[in-house]
């Protein structure tokens, strides 16, 4: 599309999910197998920023315009204005570009993509999200990752319905709609009913591929595991864990605590390195699968997946084919494994 | 005779873009035809798309502005080049503009938004 004479304000919405920056890493960002459990989608997006979660709840905002008329605090300026005509509701737009009510609460974030010739700006708008939902989507854990992928900058949330119970995802829509219309689009002003009229008003849009050909390919690809996982930067997981004084040898007597420490490479969201430090005590009490290990999990993806390999790496290792049950060590590494790829 | 290029952004693109927190680079061996998307840079949570000013294959990325990002902003024309490619339609170059013409063409432009 050509924005030069036509610039586009899109509101949207969103069934509960997940949504990470272009170059953020999820299993640092969310909770992937948590989501998984409770129907949460995950979805990368082309432009960069933290990661957000949706649903119903929450409006999103698209601002459409040539790459040369980007321009980020004239939308918020925008959005700002529309939230104090429509509801009376004073809010600040900070350093970050947030929006913010009530000294610290975020209402909103934002995110850009600037292409050759046009750019979009979008944010969010938490209208009556579940917070509940959304903290446990989100929630710090001690995952062990280090990585040059960008973070995410937490802040104290607030939904608008809470400030005044007048707003809905419906009335924001048509504040905000009825703000943009009436604004010019090259500086913020009140054009009133006057410039309403001479533009094009509110339409529908349909995303289907009929409407915008080529929209099946796009949607595909991203919502690929390569797009979502595979294109994480490559990343490293390392994680200590004691051992239980079960699993040690029993007449030995140990002068540190003994820990199990698994480190992991992670490229393309795939493990291409395992290192495993086993405490001496392990190994003397009979764990001897370190290699075999290391060997099947290379290649496999940094999900469930890696567990069905490494329960198979330690079943082949035993020399009698009648055992096909891990033995307890071996069911402490799997556990500890478990943990680390699903960064709980 | 290899034909191998070394592209990076101008220091008025770095200017503009701000702290660049993030490079997104194409790997080597990636096929590009001039103006083909081929990675990102991250500033200010905008991802701005990098694009192939030729066609050719690329031969190697910069590590180090991947470990390092603000390297762009620092050093444009020296440490903070992005990749390199093996040309494979050289005449592409005369479309290119010169530094005389770039500069020349910035000026207008600044003229431009002031009028």
């Amino acid at each position: 599309m050509d924005f030069t004479n036509h610039h586009v304000m899109m509101v949207w919405r969103n069934e509960p999910c997940v949504v990470i920056g272009r170059h953020q890493n999820p299993w640092q960002e969310a909770n992937v197998s948590h989501l998984a459990e409770k129907d949460i989608s995950l979805a990368r997006r082309n432009s960069g920023g933290g990661t957000v979660y949706h649903d119903r709840g929450n409006l999103n905002i698209t601002f459409f315009t040539p790459r040369e008329r980007y321009d980020r605090k004239y939308n918020l300026e925008l959005i700002k204005r529309a939230l104090f005509r429509g509801f009376g509701i004073k809010s600040v737009i900070n350093k970050r570009d947030d929006i913010v009510v009530q000294d610290n609460y975020k209402i909103s974030g934002t995110a850009a993509k600037l292409g050759r010739l046009t750019a979009y700006h979008h944010c969010t708008l938490l209208v009556n999200a579940n917070k509940a939902d959304l903290s446990k989507a989100l929630a710090k854990r001690e995952h062990g990752i280090q990585t040059k992928a960008t973070e995410s900058t937490r802040s104290p949330v607030a939904n608008l319905a809470d400030i005044d119970h007048k707003v809905s995802v419906e009335s924001l829509q048509t504040a905000v709609g009825y703000e943009y219309l009436r604004t010019p689009a090259l500086h913020i002003e009140d054009g009133g009913q006057t410039l309403i009229k001479k533009q094009r008003g509110f339409q529908f849009v349909n995303p289907t591929n009929e409407w915008f050909p080529g929209l099946s390919g796009l949607r595909n690809e991203l919502e690929s595991w390569d797009w979502c996982f595979g294109r994480t930067p490559v990343f490293t997981v390392s994680r200590t864990f004691p051992v239980p004084a079960e699993l040690l040898a029993p007449s030995r007597v140990y002068r540190a605590s003994e820990e199990l420490v698994i480190n992991m490479t992670v490229e393309k969201g795939l493990i291409s390195d395992v290192t495993l430090n086993i405490p001496p005590g392990l190994v003397e009490s009979g764990f001897h699968g370190e290699a075999s290990v290391i060997t099947h999990l290379k290649g496999k993806r940094f999900t469930s997946e890696a567990l069905s390999a490494l329960q198979d790496a330690m079943l082949t290792r035993h020399l009698s084919n009648d055992i096909k049950k891990l033995d307890e060590k071996e069911q402490f590494v799997a556990k500890c494994f478990d943990q680390v790829v699903n960064t709980i | 005779m290899d034909d191998i290029g070394t592209v990076g952004i101008s220091n008025y693109a770095q200017e503009s873009l701000g702290d660049i927190v993030f490079a997104q680079l194409p790997d080597p061996g990636t096929k590009v035809k001039a103006g083909d998307e081929c990675g990102a840079l991250e500033s200010v949570k905008a991802a701005s798309e990098i694009y192939s000013p030729v066609s050719g294959v690329i031969t190697e990325k910069n590590n180090n502005v991947e470990n390092k990002p603000g390297l762009i902003n620092t050093s444009s024309f020296d440490k903070g080049w992005l990749f390199k490619l093996q040309l494979t339609n050289p005449e592409e170059l005369n479309e290119l503009m010169s530094e005389e013409d770039y500069e020349k063409f910035l000026k207008s432009d600044v003229e431009k938004d002031h009028t």
